[in-house]
């Protein structure tokens, strides 16, 4: 398609409502630019999750640097987690290119449907230790929390599971355009024992590394439309600082309730486009 | 032993937080400088620069956070995430020759 200032507008504002939501819930916030560039607009898939996944480098930048220095981030677990992250984004990266269009939307809408169930179903959980006596050992860590006033100290348990459903995110990233942290950030609650916040934290700095280890790829064949990215991270940027500004006030089952939500509509969406 | 590192922990938090700031800042600053000359319609070859100068300095910022991550923990003696630092460091040079050999 020729890309008209319209057309660079219309990217950028759609970028900035997917860069507030996408912080809001520690995501890349391209769950909601890839079905908007690709179901709405009319960009090819590959094409608008190259434009998305180049969105989520933008975006984990940026949130991190907001969220540095509340030891929120767990520095060790991502450097971890990110070995089998990037290595699911490097073989992605390579194997995208060779599948089809609607192979990959029909993943789209399983992968979002899967991960919508999984949030619902552990919607009350809770496995936030407060009083910060127990040793967190090498990878756990402490924090202050703002929603109960106390500080919280977590062990991270189930490593090999963090590592699988990593590298499982890192090939999803790739493929799909998001960020690969509605996968994470759920498994790391449910069952590894890392609460919420510095479950998002943690994945927002990590997607980008995951995201770099497959857009040099995509760049070099050609799926990144330059001015196109552009005002897609530009829209991003503004509004994932409003996102940040808004994530600090709310509270965490209401985040995980819209998260779920919003993954159910994308899946519908999908799954009606593809069968 | 934890009670120890956290400070140097929480110190290379607020560091990579300067890191991936800059690198957003001036890419940010490439790209809408590029998008705006290529929207003014005039000096296509200096916008396409710009826009494309702007997306490597992107993809070159999470590197980067982790190049300074790898300097730290030497700096820290922490071998095992010296090692987890140096591999994750290989994939992403393996993404950067793919790319490379794609392009050429």
């Amino acid at each position: 398609m020729t890309v008209t200032p319209s057309i660079v507008a219309i990217v950028m504002a759609s970028g900035a409502i997917a860069g507030c939501l996408g912080a809001l819930l520690g995501l890349g916030g391209g769950v909601f630019l890839v079905p908007f560039l690709n179901a709405w607009f009319g960009l090819d898939f590959k094409t608008a999750a190259a434009i998305s996944l180049v969105t989520v480098i933008a975006t984990s930048s940026a949130v991190s640097a907001g969220t540095a220095g509340r030891n929120l981030i767990n520095l060790r677990l991502g450097m971890l987690l990110e070995v089998a992250s990037a290595a699911g984004g490097v073989a992605a990266g390579i194997t995208v290119a060779r599948l089809s269009d609607i192979t990959l939307e029909r993943g789209f809408a399983v992968v979002a449907a899967l991960i919508a169930i999984l949030m619902l179903t552990r919607l009350e959980r809770r496995n936030v230790i407060v009083g910060g006596r127990i040793d967190p050992g090498p990878l756990g860590g402490r924090f202050h929390d703002e929603e109960s006033g106390g500080e919280v100290a977590y062990r991270v348990r189930r490593l090999p599971v963090a590592l699988g459903v990593s590298f499982l995110a890192g090939n999803v990233s790739a493929a799909f355009g998001i960020g690969g942290g509605i996968l994470k950030v759920p498994v790391l609650t449910a069952w590894c024992g890392v609460p919420m916040r510095v479950s998002a934290a943690t994945s927002s700095l990590m997607i980008g590394v995951t995201a770099v280890a497959s857009v040099p790829i995509q760049y070099a064949n050609g799926y990144i439309n330059p001015p196109l990215a552009a005002a897609a991270v530009l829209g991003v940027l503004v509004g994932s600082r409003g996102g940040l500004w808004f994530g600090a006030r709310a509270r965490a089952k209401w985040l995980k309730l819209l998260m779920a939500i919003v993954l159910i509509l994308v899946s519908i969406i999908y799954l009606r486009r593809t069968l | 032993m934890i009670e120890d590192d956290s400070p140097s922990l929480g110190r290379l938090e607020i560091r990579l937080g300067y890191v991936l700031v800059t690198g957003v800042i001036a890419s940010a600053v490439l790209l809408a400088a590029g998008l705006g000359l290529w929207l003014w319609g005039s000096h296509m070859t200096e916008a396409a620069w710009l826009l494309n100068a702007g997306l490597i300095v992107l993809m070159a910022t999470p590197i980067l956070r982790v190049i300074v991550s790898f300097g730290e923990y030497v700096v820290m003696r922490q071998w095992f995430f010296v090692g987890v630092t140096v591999i994750v460091l290989l994939e992403l040079t393996v993404t950067v020759l793919v790319a490379l050999s794609r392009r050429g």
